[in-house]
Order: structure tokens, then sequence, then C-alpha cells
């Protein structure tokens, strides 16, 4: 995250320490929404309009954070993330921490990998010239 | 003044307890929106009334309409810079006995009192949630928890109201936003202005305190409900109702 733009990584910092109500200091590029800092599915959704209204930019359903894989049955079985759901994850967050992640793929274990570097490495690609 | 600079949404304030809603919250110092669907002389005569017209705002809008709710959200988000506190209050009756309720009578109420509180608090929660809190009151009716001939559709659309009512509160208490009901009994307003004319007596013996409420004394539960002292409750559905639904149910 270092190598971003430094407006995106403050605007960040300052979105997740609002919408999750943790201190400025406890976010960093490697801290984890939900194990590190509590973040709920909500927050989740509150974190996408902030970023929405911030950055002025139109976030579709499911871009940022994958949630509707978690409901397809191709993707999911009892709970655990099965190889086509992985690999399409695996598209959607290439930066994640997936060593780790794949020692238990569940559901329930998911929220682990959104981290904060994951948001700004989302933002820095889509607010790219080229992208825009 | 418990509301200054607070901003309120009241659904159907052109009259009934709409009005004395709307005259509430502008007397403690809100800045007041309310829509209305029909009665736009008398929506002009209840700005006028308060005496405050740059603290209350009349808007027409059906609340049926997803399209229209979400101009009004959007136009009032404009000028504004918060939403605190939607109160669904706009309602209808379409009073008849189920086998020959018109499909119409039906969907009117349905798409009136549940789609009403379902489009605007689409509307505003997205807000509420970004700003750190809310509070959205929706009004249903005691109807909702008893029986009453002839109003099938009607107890159908506030007993949805109520179970919308706590699951939206379980959903947006961690973003500070409460959501509760206040289930009135009967109340003294056109909407009632039938059934008390046919059976007011009649129903007068069923309430244990022994009269109907006027708009004035609903409205100062819901101001109550809206306040900072209500903080602690979420997902509640607060009978006011003279004590009716104490009886019905021996
Ligand atoms: N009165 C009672 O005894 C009683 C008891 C229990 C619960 N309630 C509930 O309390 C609420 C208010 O009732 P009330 O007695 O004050 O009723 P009311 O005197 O008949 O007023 C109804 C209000 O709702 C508005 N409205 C109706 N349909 C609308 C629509 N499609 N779009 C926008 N606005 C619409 C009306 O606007 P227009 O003036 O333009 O038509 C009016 O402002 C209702 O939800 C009702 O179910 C009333």
């Amino acid at each position: 995250m270092q190598n971003y733009n430094p407006e995106i990584v403050k605007n960040v910092k300052v979105i997740i320490s609002q919408a999750l109500k943790v201190d400025e200091s406890k976010v960093t590029p490697h801290s984890s929404l939900v194990k590190d800092l509590g973040a709920e599915s909500i927050d989740f959704l509150d974190i996408v309009f902030r970023l929405e209204k911030t950055f002025k930019i139109k976030i579709p359903k499911g871009e940022l954070f994958p949630e509707k894989l978690l409901t397809d049955a191709r993707f999911v079985k009892e709970g655990k993330i099965m190889p086509a759901g992985l690999e399409e994850l695996q598209k959607k967050i290439p930066d994640a921490d997936w060593a780790e992640f794949l020692k238990n793929p569940t559901i329930a274990n998911l929220g682990d990998i959104f981290t904060v570097g994951m948001i700004v490495d989302y933002l820095s690609e889509k607010l790219a010239p080229a992208n825009k | 003044m418990r509301f200054k600079s607070k901003v309120v949404l009241v659904t159907g304030g052109s009259r009934g307890i709409g009005t004395a809603l709307v005259r509430r919250f502008v007397e403690e110092g809100a800045r007041v929106y309310f829509t209305y669907l029909s009665s736009k002389a008398q929506a002009a005569e209840v700005v006028r009334l308060t005496g405050k017209p740059h603290q209350i705002f009349a808007l027409a809008c059906d609340v049926r309409k997803k399209k229209d709710v979400q101009k009004i959200v959007d136009e009032i988000l404009e000028k504004e810079s918060s939403l605190d506190i939607l109160i669904n209050n706009a309602g209808i009756i379409r009073d008849g006995l189920f086998l020959t309720m018109s499909d119409e009578d039906w969907s009117d109420v349905m798409e009136t009192n549940l789609g009403g509180v379902y489009h605007f608090c689409k509307a505003v929660s997205k807000q509420m949630v970004t700003q750190g809190g809310g509070k959205i009151i929706n009004i249903s009716s005691v109807i909702a928890e008893l029986g009453s001939c002839g109003q099938v559709n009607y107890a159908a659309s506030k007993g949805a109201i109520n179970a919308f009512t706590r699951s939206l509160a379980a959903e947006l208490a961690s973003k500070k936003v409460t959501v509760n009901a206040l289930a009135p009994g009967m109340v003294n307003t056109r909407m009632s202005s039938a059934a008390r004319a046919a059976f007011g007596d009649k129903i007068k013996d069923r309430i244990p305190l022994g009269d109907f409420a006027e708009p004035e004394e609903i409205a100062s539960v819901v101001a109550f409900l809206a306040s900072e002292d209500a903080r602690y409750i979420t997902g509640q559905i607060i009978a006011v109702d003279g004590g009716l639904s104490l009886l019905c149910r021996r």
C-alpha cells in the first residue's frame, strides 16, 4: 500500500476508522477488517457507501466484497468454499493472504482476507486514469 | 427544543396524526419535511399555521412510488447534510369484508401502508448508516395484533410493518440507527371518523381509559421515541391505545 497515492491511503484510513469506530492508528494495510478491526456484515456496506461518496465513484454490488458468490451453490457447500469458488475469489482479490485462508477455507473465515490494503488496491486500480 | 438542528421527514403530514407530528417537531426546533398525496391546499395551510415557513416544507409524493420517494429524499439531501428522523405515517384504510374485498382494495392498502414504509426506509437507511445514526418510527396500529372484522388488508399491512420494524432494527442497530413502531388505538382523525360515527360508543366501552386519543397524544410519544431519551429503545412496537389491546386479549 505504501506505493500508492497517499491521498487514497489517507482517505481509506479515515473512512474505515469512522465506519468501524476504531482509532485511525489501528488501521494498517495488513489489518483484517473482521479479525483485527471487528467489522460485521453491515460494516462492509457502510464502507462501500462511504467510499462511493468520498471518491465519487459507483461500486457495483459484489465488486469490492464478493458477497454474492457466497450464496452460489456452485461455489459454497455447507459453509465451505469449493475449489471453483476459491478460484473465483482469488481472481477477484489476488493480493490477499491466501496461504493462511486456504488452511480452512470456510465462509466464517472469509472476512479475514478482506484487508485495508485490499481496499486501497481496489481503489488504486479503479481510479487509475485508464480505468476511468 | 429537543430537536434543534435535526432534520425530520414525516410522510402523510397534510392531515390527522401527520399534521400533529409536523407541528410538534417544528415547535421543538426541527427542520421538518412532510409529504402529502393530493391535499395541496391543506398542506399549504399546515405550513402557514406553524408560522415558521423557513422551518417546514411540504412535498407532494405518492409513497407507493419508489421513484417519487427516492426523488424526495434526494432533494432533501441536496439541501441538508443529514436526515436524522424518518416517520412513516402515511396510511389508508379500505375496509370491507374479506369475502367481497376487491384485489384493488387489498393492493392499495398493502402498497401504501407497507410499500410506503419499505420505499422510505430503503431511501433513507443508506444515509443514516453513513451519517452514523438515525431514528425511524413507523406508525402501525393496534389492529396488527388483534382481529378486526372488515380489516384483513389493513391488519395484514400493519402486522407486516411490525415484523419489518423488528428485523430492520436488528440489522441497523450496530450503526446506531433505531427502528421502532407505534401502534395507536382509536385516534380522532378523518381515517377513523366513519368507525367512530358507526360504533363510537361501543368502541369506547372497550377502551379501558374510556376515550379516543387526540393526534397530539400520538405525536408526543413519537417525539419521545425520536429523542435521545429513547436512545436505548429499538425494535419495539409501542401501543398507545388507552389499554384497548389489554382488554381485547382477555
Ligand atoms: N386514526 C386512527 O384511529 C389510527 C389508528 C391506528 C393507526 N393509525 C395510523 O396512523 C397513520 C395516520 O393516520 P390518520 O388517522 O392521521 O390518517 P388520515 O387523517 O387519513 O391522513 C392520512 C395521511 O396520509 C396521506 N396519504 C395517504 N395515502 C398516501 C399516499 N399514497 N402517498 C402519500 N401520502 C398518502 C394523506 O395525504 P392526503 O391528505 O394528500 O390524502 C394524509 O396526509 C396511518 O398510518 C394510520 O394507519 C390511525
